[in-house]
């Protein structure tokens, strides 16, 4: 598989270097010197000087013979050039493109269809917006993934000191808790991940990840120690774009919304632009406004400027006050490792929303929504199973499924099975699959090809 | 840097190593010579190092390497190699001492050419082949070899590939390390292979014809002859030969390009033009010095001139003549050629032409804006700008090369060696060509130097080889700290 990459910025260098571990052919093209020799220096990839957006350069890294062409600069219109030329070298190509102006997006329709062809656009803030809504409604969650239009999710909780299940072995924990539905998909214990089995336990401190119908998901979170009460009060720090979008989408939920922004004009602008959301001009990392807006009752408190320091920062003064929970934007990648050892797990980076959305249109197959695990060692994909894939039609115990992946839930029309090793894939059913980085490309070709291919 | 890892990497190239001395083994079957016993010794001996060095470190299995580590690999795999390589001669009882069998062996891998054999065609058929296929292997480099084949090394590959093919300009043909290499080797074995043909079809026999052609696509050296080259007088061979170290000497990306219907390529790649250009007018100018005052007839004036002149451009160290009876314009031109080199991307070595044509340019846009101080110049390589961090690292490389040429020369000179061999020495085997004047000329040989200037001359050629860098960073005690 031969993918081009224009950009090779952090989104263009994250995608690449997941996309080279996966050992796919990569070429990256951007047009500064520095950029690309990070990326020819650390990866497996072919980096190559030019602008992107430059009809001749395309031609010359061969995307008459790629996949996809991911367009991932910082500038849309580079972006958008790139898909179009690519589009007229090579039709076949699947093109995307991320694409920051609101202006630009409201013509995405048009965008998709002919002449233009650029398959997937993709918004950053737009998804880093609906993360932290997810993050939002599932409180006590870390990490939130949502498959089968929202009827599944995936959650990342971690164990408190006074969880009640901790040293319990997963073979034991459907008749400890009686619920049914509940599978422990993966463990994060101190770094390593972990794919259970029966045999594993659980400890305090892990960061666990399980699969939940939404129904249930109240006593499911329940069993981990964590309170199924919705969230009602947020404070968000920083009213640019992101913080702006985010208040507008809480809005709609009808939760009780503050939005603390230091400059005056823009807060009149916000102002203008939402209604129900309380608009307060002040620094948001100042202790005295924060106790001022009472920021010990406040269930979350999202910090979102753009200067990701202050946020680091800001949130842990919320913390130190009493809020319950906080959002912290940050973009910085090698920030995020450091950012949970201090205490502050949930994140929101537009950066990393972005590459997420783009690496589940990079999956072969027909893969529908993918979502990738915290610390990005695996993955969790939802996938439409083709009558010509060998996961079709017999026990799952006798699929010879790669080691490291592992079918985590079947859904068959309005049916949510948790499949046991006697459980049968019928084709047409859609099955999430939770894969560790090293066994995608194998899980993919089991997606689309009869297995004894491999 | 990790040592452990880095040794359990060497043991996976050793073991490899062990493995291509099967092929000599073949041949010394077949001739039934004296060289099976020695063979089989060291395929075991090569092959349990590789083992163990595998075995024992092998740690934690997801390892990245870093760029230190790749170095590391490289450098120690490289020696390791040397002194494997260097146990069929030693066991075979071609050399009395270890030093020489290790002088040969490196000079083989290094495809350096000089050799401290005294009498070439009494040395039993399968070590020769030996000798010879240490030149095939080391030419396009062993771990390019390895990253083509074997897919252990995956993870470190490109770190591996830039400490053995480090060259003034990255190039990447494919995405992927593994497909630039498995490229790599099949434009080296598909030359190879026509250049066996065509040397058979002169009159060599499949052992001959193999050999001369490591030698030359490698741009080694070694012949199985004592005359090298120069015993078969033949017009026709002498040009196979020419037209092979030629390619051998052109940036390989470049063989590929064409290959694959890109008819221009050569045409377009500045270095080729720079690198034909000075072989084209050495060659003319050699010839004209040389016909009346050696030849007498204008057409061995060209042959002989044109041959040496490539032969030593490229690096590989063939010859047909005497060029020390040759005047000495002829001899100071051949003296350059020595420290100019082949292209970057070949199998030759020598300092490359893209460097000295990069540092030419760079000294004249000095001058040029010293006649207009307000003029905005770029140096540029095939209309893209050459940053100058590029350019300080060629002047860097240029200044390190010259400085260890001059050092390693005084080096030799206090042991004993005259002047003119000892920097002759010193020039023919840093830039890995093999003959070079004095005592060390086209007719003599190495076996003479004392024992220690040996070992200067061993590491004279790794230095070369690996372009200087890798190997000298293994004397730096900061490379070493964890």
């Amino acid at each position: 598989m031969k993918i081009v990459i224009v950009g090779a910025g952090e989104v263009g260098f994250h995608i690449a270097s997941r996309l080279a571990f996966e050992k796919k052919d990569v070429v990256v093209i951007d047009k500064s010197p520095e950029a690309l020799r990070r990326v020819s220096e650390s990866l497996d990839v072919q980096a190559v000087y030019g602008c992107g957006s430059n009809p001749k350069i395309l031609e010359q890294v061969g995307v008459k013979a790629a996949d996809l062409l991911l367009a991932v600069t910082d500038s849309d219109e580079t972006n958008l050039i790139a898909c179009l030329f690519a589009g007229i070298l090579s039709p076949a190509t699947i093109k995307l493109a991320r694409i920051r102006g609101e202006e630009y997006l409201l013509y995405e329709g048009a965008l998709r269809e002919a002449p233009y062809g650029i398959d997937v656009l993709i918004n950053p803030e737009a998804e880093a917006v609906k993360t932290v809504v997810r993050l939002l409604q599932v409180p006590g969650a870390v990490d939130v993934g949502e498959f089968a239009e929202g009827r599944i999710k995936v959650i990342g909780v971690r164990l408190d000191k006074t969880c009640s299940v901790n040293g319990t072995k997963l073979v034991d924990l459907r008749k400890k808790t009686g619920q049914q539905k509940i599978l422990v998909v993966a463990i994060k214990r101190e770094d390593r991940l972990i794919i259970p089995s029966g045999d594993d336990e659980l400890q305090e401190g892990d960061m666990i990840y399980f699969v939940s119908e939404e129904k249930e998901l109240k006593a499911a979170l329940k069993i981990f120690g964590k309170s199924a009460e919705r969230f009602n009060r947020v404070l968000l720090v920083g009213g640019g774009n992101l913080g702006f979008k985010l208040a507008k989408a809480l809005e709609g939920l009808s939760i009780h919304t503050k939005l603390i922004e230091k400059d005056p004009d823009r807060c009149r602008e916000l102002a203008e632009l939402l209604d129900k959301v309380i608009v307060l001009h002040g620094d948001g990392s100042e202790q005295g406004v924060l106790e001022e807006e009472n920021v010990r009752d406040m269930d979350v408190v999202a910090t979102l400027t753009g200067d990701e320091e202050t946020n680091i920062l800001t949130s842990l003064l919320a913390q130190r006050l009493g809020a319950q929970k906080t959002v912290t934007r940050i973009s910085k990648f090698s920030y995020f490792p450091l950012v949970s050892a201090i205490g502050l797990d949930h994140i929101v980076s537009s950066r990393l929303a972005a590459i997420n959305t783009i690496l589940q249109h990079v999956r072969r197959g027909k893969v529908l929504s993918a979502m990738a695990l915290k610390g990005e060692e695996a993955e969790v994909l939802e996938a439409v199973a083709l009558e010509t894939s060998d996961v079709v039609g017999k026990p799952l115990r006798n699929i010879s499924f790669p080691k490291g992946a592992l079918v985590v839930s079947i859904i068959r029309a309005d049916e949510v099975i948790i499949p046991t090793g006697e459980s049968v894939i019928q084709p047409e059913d859609r099955i999430i699959i939770l894969s560790t980085r090293q066994a995608i490309p194998q899980v993919e070709k089991a997606l689309t090809v009869k297995l004894e291919y491999f | 840097m990790r040592v452990r890892y880095t040794l359990h990497v060497v043991g996976v190239l050793l073991f490899f190593l062990g493995l291509t001395m099967v092929f000599p083994l073949l041949f010394g079957l077949y001739y039934h010579d004296d060289s099976v016993v020695p063979l089989l010794k060291s395929i075991a001996v090569t092959l349990g190092t590789g083992l163990v060095l595998y075995l024992l470190f092998k740690g934690t299995k997801t390892e990245i390497m870093s760029h230190r580590e790749g170095m590391g690999v490289v450098a120690i795999g490289w020696t390791a190699a040397g002194a494997l390589g260097a146990l069929p001669y030693y066991w075979g009882g071609t050399f009395h001492t270890f030093a020489d069998a290790f002088f040969e062996s490196v000079s083989g891998f290094t495809t350096t050419g000089a050799s401290v054999l005294t009498q070439i065609e009494t040395v039993p058929r399968g070590l020769l082949f030996w000798r010879s296929l240490t030149h095939w292997l080391g030419g396009m480099g062993i771990i390019v070899l390895s990253l083509a084949i074997l897919p252990l090394l995956g993870i470190g590959g490109m770190q591996l590939y830039k400490a053995e093919v480090p060259g003034p300009v990255p190039d990447k043909l494919k995405p992927r390390i593994k497909d630039t290499a498995v490229v790599l080797w099949k434009v080296y074995v598909l030359f190879s292979a026509a250049e066996t043909v065509l040397l058979m079809l002169g009159g060599m026999d499949l052992f001959e014809a193999l050999c001369h052609t490591f030698g030359t696509m490698a741009t080694g050296g070694f012949s199985t002859r004592n005359a090298s080259l120069g015993a078969y007088q033949s017009p026709y061979v002498d040009t196979v030969v020419i037209l092979f170290m030629l390619f051998a000497g052109i940036n390989f990306s470049l063989h590929y390009q064409f290959l694959k219907g890109d008819s221009l390529a050569f045409w377009r790649n500045s270095e080729f033009r720079f690198f034909i250009g000075i072989v084209a007018i050495f060659v003319l100018v050699i010839t004209f010095n040389v016909y009346h005052w050696v030849y007498e007839t204008f057409s061995q004036a060209l042959r002989f001139g044109a041959f040496q002149v490539t032969s030593i451009i490229t690096t590989t160290g063939y010859v047909t003549a005497d060029y020390e009876t040759w005047p000495p314009l002829s001899q100071s031109i051949l003296l350059f050629c020595m420290f100019l080199g082949a292209s970057a991307g070949s199998t030759g070595g020598g300092m490359k032409c893209l460097r000295i044509m990069l540092l030419l340019k760079h000294s004249y846009k000095q001058l040029f804006s010293l006649i207009h101080p307000r003029a905005v110049t770029q140096v540029k390589l095939g209309g893209r700008p050459v940053s100058d961090e590029v350019l300080h690292s060629i002047w860097g490389y240029f200044m390190l090369y010259l400085g260890l040429f001059i050092l390693c020369s005084f080096l030799l000179a206090a042991m004993g060696v005259d002047v003119v061999t000892s920097f002759a020495a010193v020039a023919a085997t840093i830039g890995n060509i093999g003959p070079g004047l004095g005592l060390v000329g086209p007719m003599d040989n190495y076996a003479h130097i004392p024992i220690l200037g040996k070992w200067l001359l061993i590491l004279c050629m790794l230095l070369g080889r690996l372009e200087i860098y890798t190997v000298l960073i293994l004397f730096v005690p900061e490379f070493w700290r964890k």
